[in-house]
């Protein structure tokens, strides 16, 4: 069943790009995180989950509140389906390349590396964010001469906080560096290039800087400057500005490359951590133990259970549903009174709350996410879902919320910020909202409309009687030529029609009924609750987790010969309900994430 | 030849004119060149907006020096003699709403993809954008500006997920993007803020330079070829750093910093920002701070909301939702074009030798795509705004008979600004001539 499900949509595929057209929301919407009409599809070796179930709601639903999901611990492991990928012929690990730090990764690097209230410039470029995330712009485009200036900058202001500081510098030097004498240059050095580098350094790379720091210092008469030089010179270098990642002879596989050690150290905490390796970590690097098994399942292990984890996954999960889409959400007060200057910020923070407590605080399935009944609110959050708080809470604060059975509202569809950043300004947009669950969700795509397509649906005449946005976009489904794509949003988006363009919910529009039914591969619902359930079961939701989860930890869209890798990630979580951090933890052991090929020619 | 020195005069509002006196002192007697002979510089600007026209009210009425503007380029009408309206040509590159207009236009070629497998395609430019062509052929003049090129935006970015070809106007080729100041405050920091460097702290951050470009080359030798070309883009911005510092020649130094522009009640101030930034883009370049530059006023398929125009949505979504004849999207286009005249404005009167900046630029003046509702790439909207010097008669409707090739424009305003490119673009979109007729 679920195979036939998704044959039928990659079936569905070059007849819609041959016939797309009309739509209101493609290019328009802004759209973020994209996904592969893949050949290998997603959950496609999933025999043991269940089928979407049909028909079975009403509003609200039944809770699902259960954090162990579908794996029952007393009950033995499914076998696994999928040949190892380092077994499959068609395993090719993907090219090495540097990847360049992300403002957030620069960031907190400097203050890993000096002291956490160091200020850092704040005039440095933001990121261009590919194929929905920040690491595969840092790992394709290029240092323009504008981001230069700002590297330069950024690490002569840091450096100059450091060596002006006489209460600190010594504490961080270790000593007092003199003209002359290079002993507590060299010592400095030796240290902090290894800590700025993330890798060994040799001798060669260590009197590079302290020759520097010594010319500096003798030009300007005092030897703090000339560290300080040193300083800006290694905050600007290659080595620190990028993840350099070049591989090694890998001596299990013949011909075959592996990351080094100490590009595993930095792949591990930048993906688990979003910040530089610690010096365990460089440890474990120069010990050899993150080229083995073991030794990367410790260390990662080590890594998830830090609190910089959450952290960190929660950055990845906001790129991955493009919360960046609901920083921009703007709306006009006099036509949304409850929107505010802060409510954006509110709606991005609750959706944060929300991936929080499934995959951290309860390590629940992932797709939990779609049907918690734990909201997470504040005061005009609550006030936006007409839900009670605490009248005596502190302004700022928030508070979980156990949905009733019968409240309308639950998991990440039903929070007003995938809501709102889904809809248009003024009316909601069952097509951008479908779309996201296509997309985001199941890694389905898409096409946009071709060039020479009117996309606007026209306006009613003058004293016509109001008709709902379901009604309005039945033309998408009446014209074969709209319906080859919008087949595959509309019927998604029209679930969430009890919810306005910002999110709040609503029984009718223009005074007319509301109709929220539709299907999924011919499963029925008949509005969020029903939708939410059918996606929960759907083993697209957690492959396609998977799939983003990789290109984010690697940087790089999944190429093909990486797709054995990402099968056997598929069925080695989906039995466990592809808990988020089991996934990152499987994900950092795959040969994808380990291994490597010679740089892109 | 020094012509950055000390510039007195105020920022803002209605003054906007700088006295150079170093610099009048400098001319011949007929202030059209410098003393030495060395003629006064001519700069290539590109001043970009998104989502097109609305046809019906683009296209001026009468052809060669007598034409009308309709509704949208009435704005422009403060400065006709320097606006050439060019229209009738088309992109030959499309097979993309958005992405082919934005490459065709700019680069004459069609976009590069990034990626296969994706909805909604993410694409990079496949080749350098005009500016940095232009910049190119200007240091191969032997031209030493300090900046190569200077890349401004008005209207904020609305994330969009498709690469560098939606984010970014300036390309020095694939996956190379120059992003643009959005902060007035920031651009004034930048080409004005600095101070003079002593010369003993200039050599040392020099050679701090030195030393990151000699790592930057011994990596260069570990990588493989793609990026050992991405370190060859971060080595030379590194190198742009080095010749600058401490070189007082080249410091351009004016008063009255602006202040940022903050949105009030959710709305851009567009007009105040697009204003403050056009003054400082004209003093940059009365300085010479650069002889390529470009405005990016909104992205293309942008987010912006054009408020002032009654707009409740984003440009992008106006032209897919408005229906009838979309006035809406229309006053919204008047809107911008008026804030391109206010640019070209700015320009013109700022003053040099016996013309001003705007008659000494070659600036193309453009858009992603005719018409946002249809995507559509023929009748494709195009200005050449300037005199490039005296090079261009200004203020003539150029209407091409035969849907020339939109690349016509990119290759006349390189020629416009004095540099002698052979040809523009590459496959279908690639031509050798100018458009003659807008020559003086």
């Amino acid at each position: 069943m679920t195979r036939r499900t998704r044959t039928s949509r990659l079936v569905a595929v070059p007849l819609c790009v041959g016939l797309l057209a009309c739509s209101e929301a493609q290019l328009e919407s802004q759209q973020g995180a994209g996904g592969p009409v893949s050949p290998t599809a997603p959950g496609s070796a999933d025999p043991g989950r269940p089928t979407p179930p049909g028909e079975e709601d009403g509003p609200g639903g039944t809770p699902s509140e259960s954090p162990s999901g579908g794996s029952d611990p007393a009950a033995p492991p499914p076998p696994f389906t999928v040949p190892p990928a380092l077994d499959d012929p068609n395993f090719a690990p993907a090219a090495a390349r540097l990847v360049r730090l992300t403002r957030a990764q620069y960031e907190t690097t400097l203050r890993t590396l000096f002291w956490p209230e160091l200020a850092v410039p704040a005039d440095l470029e933001n990121d261009t964010p590919l194929h929905g995330f920040t690491t595969i712009g840092g790992s394709e485009l290029t240092v323009s001469p504008r981001a230069a200036e700002q590297f330069e900058a950024a690490a002569a202001d840091v450096a100059r906080q450091v060596v002006t500081d006489p209460a600190r510098r010594v504490v961080f030097t270790g000593c007092e560096p003199t003209l002359g004498d290079d002993t507590c240059s060299r010592s400095f050095f030796t240290a902090f290039l290894r800590k700025t580098f993330r890798r060994a350094v040799e001798a060669e790379d260590v009197e590079a800087f302290v020759a520097l720091a010594r010319q500096v210092g003798e030009t300007l008469r005092d030897p703090w400057q000339g560290l300080g030089h040193g300083v800006s010179a290694a905050l600007q270098s290659p080595d620190f500005l990028y993840r350099v990642e070049v591989g090694e002879p890998d001596p299990d596989r013949a011909g075959g490359r592996r990351h080094t050690g100490f590009e595993m150290a930095s792949r591990l905490s930048y993906f688990l951590w979003n910040g530089p390796p610690d010096a365990a970590l460089l440890d474990a690097a120069e010990q050899g133990r993150l080229v083995t098994d073991d030794g990367v399942r410790t260390e990662a292990t080590r890594l998830l259970e830090d609190p910089r984890a959450e952290a960190a996954l929660v950055r990845f999960f906001g790129e991955y549903v493009n919360l960046e889409r609901v920083d921009a959400i703007q709306r006009d007060p006099a036509l949304f009174p409850q929107m505010s200057a802060t409510l954006a910020a509110s709606m991005r923070s609750e959706i944060e709350a929300l991936f929080r407590d499934v995959a951290f605080t309860r390590n629940a399935e992932f797709a939990e996410v779609l049907t918690s009944r734990r909201l997470f609110v504040n005061a005009e959050l609550a006030a936006l879902y007409g839900l009670p708080f605490p009248i005596d809470a502190p302004v700022d604060a928030w508070v979980p919320v156990d949905l009733p059975g019968n409240h309308p509202r639950g998991g990440l569809l039903g929070t007003s910020g995938v809501l709102a950043a889904n809809a248009h300004r003024t009316v909601t947009s069952p097509t951008l909202r479908g779309k996201f669950i296509q997309n985001a969700l199941l890694c389905f795509d898409v096409p946009p409309p071709p060039p020479g397509v009117t996309t606007s649906l026209g306006e009613d005449a003058p004293g016509a009687p109001p008709k709902t946005t379901r009604e309005k976009i039945a033309q998408h489904a009446a014209d074969p030529t709209c319906n080859g794509c919008h087949q595959f949003m509309d019927p998604l988006g029209l679930a969430l029609e009890h919810f306005d363009a910002l999110g709040a919910y609503r029984t009718t529009e223009y005074g007319l009924p509301i109709d929220a039914s539709g299907e999924l591969a011919g499963a029925q619902f008949r509005d969020l609750g029903g939708l939410a359930r059918v996606l929960r079961a759907h083993p697209d939701v957690g492959a396609c987790l998977v799939r983003r989860m990789y290109r984010y930890a690697t940087g790089h869209l999944e190429e093909f010969g990486e797709e054995p890798a990402l099968r056997e990630l598929y069925d080695r979580l989906a039995a466990g309900g592809y808990r988020v951090r089991d996934t990152a933890l499987q994900l950092v052991l795959s040969p994808g994430f380990r291994l490597t090929s010679e740089g892109l020619q | 030849m020094n012509r950055r020195t000390f510039l007195r005069g105020a920022l803002g509002g209605a003054v906007a004119t700088i006295a150079l006196p170093t610099l009048e002192a400098m001319l011949n007697s007929h202030a059209t060149a410098l003393a030495d002979g060395t003629p006064l510089p001519t700069r290539l600007g590109v001043w970009f907006w998104g989502n097109g026209v609305r046809r019906s009210h683009w296209t001026p009425d009468g052809e060669g020096l007598g034409w009308q503007p309709r509704a949208e380029m009435a704005p422009l009408q403060r400065v006709r003699d320097y606006v050439s309206p060019v229209t009738g040509l088309e992109i030959k590159t499309a097979s993309h709403p958005h992405h082919s207009g934005m490459t065709g236009i700019l680069t004459g070629a069609r976009y590069h993809q990034l990626g296969t497998t994706r909805d909604t395609i993410v694409t990079t430019f496949a080749r350098q954008s005009v500016d940095q062509v232009a910049a190119d052929l200007f240091l191969a003049q032997g031209v030493q500006t300090p900046y190569r090129s200077l890349e401004i935006a008005i209207a904020d970015f609305y994330g969009t997920d498709e690469g560098t070809t939606f984010q970014h106007l300036s390309h020095n080729g694939p996956s190379a993007p120059n992003p643009s100041e959005y902060s007035a405050a920031r651009f004034f920091d930048r080409i004005f803020g600095a101070g003079p460097l002593e010369p003993q702290l200039a050599a040392s951050r020099r050679s701090v330079l030195d030393l990151v470009n000699d790592q930057i080359r011994r990596l260069q030798n570990k990588v493989g070829a793609n990026d050992r070309r991405r370190l060859e883009q971060h080595f030379e911005s590194i190198r742009s750093i080095e010749q600058r510092l401490g070189n007082e020649a080249l410091v351009c130094r004016v008063p009255g910093r602006p202040g940022d522009y903050p949105n009030i009640d959710g709305r851009e101030q567009l007009t105040e920002k697009n204003a403050a930034m056009s003054q400082l883009m004209a003093l940059a370049l009365a300085c010479d701070l650069t002889r390529a530059f470009s405005v990016m006023f909104s992205s293309a398929g942008s987010g912006v909301v054009i408020w002032p125009a009654g707009a409740p949505n984003s440009m992008h979504q106006m032209c897919h939702d408005e229906g009838g004849d979309q006035p809406v999207v229309h006053q919204s286009v008047v809107f911008i074009m008026d804030r391109l005249g206010d640019f070209l404005q700015a320009l013109r009167d700022q003053p040099e030798g016996d013309s001003n900046v705007l008659h000494n630029s070659a600036i193309l003046c453009t858009t992603e795509l005719s018409e946002g509702n249809v995507h559509s790439n023929d009748e494709f909207p195009v200005l050449v705004a300037g005199r490039g010097g005296g090079r261009l008669k200004g203020g003539y409707h150029y209407r091409s008979a035969g849907r020339g090739n939109a690349s016509h424009a990119g290759l006349t305003v390189l020629r416009a600004a004095g540099l002698p490119a052979a040809e523009f673009g590459a496959a279908e979109g690639r031509v050798v001539d100018h458009l003659g007729e807008l020559f003086v």
